[in-house]
């Protein structure tokens, strides 16, 4: 019942709130202008390039780190998943420092951001998938007379169909609805409707406009992942294997090729790092560390724009609320599919907040709870839910698969040796659930450190949040603004890494966590 | 008339283990069985012959023609596998067809062969069925004919029936010699049952008496 009542209050009655906006005021005026719909394509555009981008460069590393069995394979699979956990507006901060004052604003950049970002996406999904495909059904074809080419074509292609129709559902659907890599990178070429949205709500003040867009969108996003999964029934499938890694060719040219993926992706991912890390630390004058030792009392130009430090610790008390919020309303979703019949409904329903932007949410959220009968935003509890909104998805999808994991007869072990039944179900589940519960949390609190979208709705002028204060700064002149956002983005890396890193080893230590998030 | 299949001291492994030469001579339309318990090579020299796996040294003749260095599609040598394998994406028919294809043989006319071929091995139906609604002996059955399809010049067996119960596999086992035989396909048919090995061979060879 927690999960559900969450859900109906922060989820279902703000998008009902959107739904009335926008057609009992002048929501739908916004929808006959020709602007929204140009937009609407641009939106659509730029998602598609970004997702045909991120699948070719996805594709060949997912087919070498997923497959070979090479040194150093571990660490590239690794680095992968660092683009995908940094903060949005860390990844632009971070290409924005490796292109220099040379940086081509616009559609390019936001492209290629988008791929970087997603990357581990197509990685992670297809990867899977293809570690897992029987080599004997690709050989079989060879010796029917079908090249390599052909066999790819043939037999690996349509088995890895649904996979890669799955992850280009998720960057589509991810660049779509993107925030901070369109804020920051983009120009009036990547205009989109989540950027419409933020420009409606916070500069023209046209909440019902706003509501029409967010509903627009969300309507793209249904009909998008009702396209892939009717794009990704297929007639039969070839039965799955266990992972096997597959041995380095014998082919010297092959071997090289492979390497030559692999030290390619380490560049890929490490070049924006490498250059925001070198940003953090040097001016026009050369080396300094007078933007971390300054990170306190910052003056940027003529206006004074708050402390970095104190945005830092307003992000860490949104993220340990998030953490807690998630990790209970995540972790009684995911107990529900155990406990009850309809439990599966409710873990379905707690994942549903992944296909909703976080504009969306934020702005529902806003309309809903931001002004009096019902004012949260006074209270410093919207942040924290709308993140607690976004995190929950991925709570749900550490906790069940470990929980499935554990053998249930243990509680009727228990049961017969005369333990009460939440002593019975303790017994069986209570290590795990510990150990999962802790994981998902530090998942949820990485997921509220580096969120952007849902907060720049939310966020009252005197307590930013980190992100929103790297975009503050870099709206503002002079080199000290500059270098102070990379003191952040690189702080925000470390951290958002350290939680990631130690929910890793959580789960390895355990055998618990049986996802890749 | 040179061999149908002819190993020049072929080396074959995997991993760390590597055989001894292999000298294997097979001629034309008859069925050479290899014997040996599993984890022998057996599979392992089938596989380096058919091209799936590399040499490690000698050579590999099909017709007289030297095959060593060739990738699998180039070398005209069908094999079945343990498993049937056939390709759940295609139904029965096309999976019949897809040697042909590759031979440049349009869909259509690929299409009515396997529908000869599934008339000669009794499937006469099943054409446009999903190959997730065959038996075990059918679906065994249709990855034979898909590999005779291409009109390979020789044929690899791979333990084909060993998934199957004893009753199934002696029959099928005699059905399958019968078809080579009107066919007049060479086979090398390896398996480590004795019984089955003398139901279907001209010849019977214990592989580590294959080594020089």
């Amino acid at each position: 019942m927690i999960p559900l009542a969450f859900l109906l209050a922060f989820l279902l009655l703000p998008l009902i709130v959107l739904l009335l906006r926008t057609w009992s005021g002048e929501g739908t005026r916004v929808l006959s202008e020709a602007t929204t719909w140009q937009i609407a394509s641009l939106s659509a555009l730029q998602a598609t390039v970004s997702t045909v981008l991120s699948l070719a460069l996805g594709l060949p590393i997912a087919a070498v780190v997923s497959r070979y069995a090479f040194r150093g394979r571990a660490f590239v699979q690794a680095l992968i998943t660092v683009p995908f956990v940094m903060p949005t507006v860390v990844v632009a901060m971070a290409f924005r420092s490796l292109l220099g004052s040379s940086l081509p604003q616009g559609f390019l950049i936001v492209v290629l951001a988008h791929a970087y970002v997603n990357l581990a996406v197509v990685v992670r999904i297809v990867g899977a998938q293809w570690a897992q495909q029987d080599d004997r059904y690709v050989r079989a074809a060879r010796t029917l007379g079908a090249s390599p080419v052909t066999a790819f074509r043939t037999i690996t292609l349509p088995y890895l169909r649904p996979s890669i129709i799955a992850s280009a559902v998720v960057v589509f659907i991810f660049s779509f609805t993107s925030l901070g890599i369109i804020v920051l990178l983009g120009d009036s070429s990547t205009r989109t409707l989540e950027s419409q949205i933020l420009r409606r709500t916070s500069v023209l003040l046209d909440f019902p406009a706003a509501a029409a867009l967010a509903v627009l969108q969300l309507v793209v996003i249904c009909v998008v992942i009702a396209i892939g999964a009717a794009a990704s029934r297929q007639r039969g499938r070839q039965r799955p294997v266990r992972s096997a890694l597959i041995a380095m060719p014998a082919r010297i040219g092959a071997r090289m090729t492979i390497r030559l993926v692999a030290i390619i992706t380490c560049a890929i991912v490490l070049l924006p790092v490498i250059a925001l890390l070198e940003a953090s630390v040097s001016s026009r004058a050369g080396f300094t560390s007078q933007w971390w030792t300054s990170i306190n009392a910052i003056d940027a130009g003529t206006t004074r724009i708050g402390s970095p430090v104190a945005s830092l610790l307003q992000s860490v008390q949104f993220a340990l609320l998030t953490g807690v919020v998630a990790g209970i309303i995540g972790g009684c979703a995911a107990l529900a599919v155990l406990a009850h019949r309809w439990g599966r409904f409710v873990a379905v329903a707690a994942v549903v907040p992944l296909g909703i932007s976080a504009a969306t949410l934020g702005l529902g959220m806003l309309l809903a709870f931001g002004r009096p009968p019902v004012d949260l935003r006074s209270t410093g509890l919207l942040i924290p839910l709308a993140h607690s909104l976004v995190a929950v998805p991925l709570v749900v999808a550490v906790i069940a698969p470990a929980l499935r994991g554990v053998d249930p007869r243990v509680t009727d072990v228990a049961a017969t040796l005369g333990a009460r039944p939440t002593r019975a179900f303790f017994t069986a589940y209570g290590s795990t659930l510990r150990t999962v519960m802790l994981a998902a949390g530090g998942l949820a609190c990485a997921v509220s450190l580096g969120e952007f979208g849902a907060a720049s709705f939310l966020a009252r002028t005197g307590s930013p949040t980190v992100p929103i204060q790297i975009v503050r700064l870099l709206s503002r002149p002079g080199e000290q603004a500059y270098g102070v956002a990379a003191v952040m983005s690189v702080i925000l890396i470390a951290v958002t890494l350290a939680l990631v890193l130690a929910v890793d080893r959580l789960g390895r230590r355990t055998g618990a966590l049986r996802t890749s998030y | 008339m040179p061999y149908a299949l002819h190993t020049d001291r072929l080396i074959v492994g995997y991993d760390d283990w590597e055989s001894d030469p292999i000298d294997l001579k097979v001629e034309p339309g008859t069925i050479t069985a290899i014997l040996g318990p599993s984890g022998c090579g057996k599979s392992t020299l089938l596989s380096t012959i058919a091209g799936i796996r590399p040499v490690i040294s000698g050579r590999v003749y099909v017709d007289g023609r030297d095959i060593t260095g060739l990738p699998a599609h180039e070398r005209t040598v069908g094999m079945v596998f343990q498993e049937p394998l056939l390709f759940p994406n295609y139904d029965v028919a096309r999976n019949i067809g897809y040697g042909l294809e590759r031979q440049g043989i349009s869909r259509r006319d690929a299409r009515l062969r396997a529908q000869e071929l599934l008339d000669w091995v009794g499937l006469r139906d099943y054409g446009p069925r999903s190959v997730d609604e065959l038996s075990g002996g059918q679906a065994q059955r249709v990855a034979l004919v898909r590999a005779l399809a291409p009109n390979p010049a020789l044929l690899l067996l791979d333990e084909p029936f060993s998934a199957l119960d004893v009753d199934l596999r002696q029959r099928l086992a005699a059905e399958v010699s019968e078809l080579l035989r009107s066919r007049g396909v060479a086979a090398v048919h390896v398996t480590h049952d004795p019984a089955e090995a003398r139901a279907m061979a001209d010849h019977v060879l214990n592989f580590s008496d294959l080594s020089v």
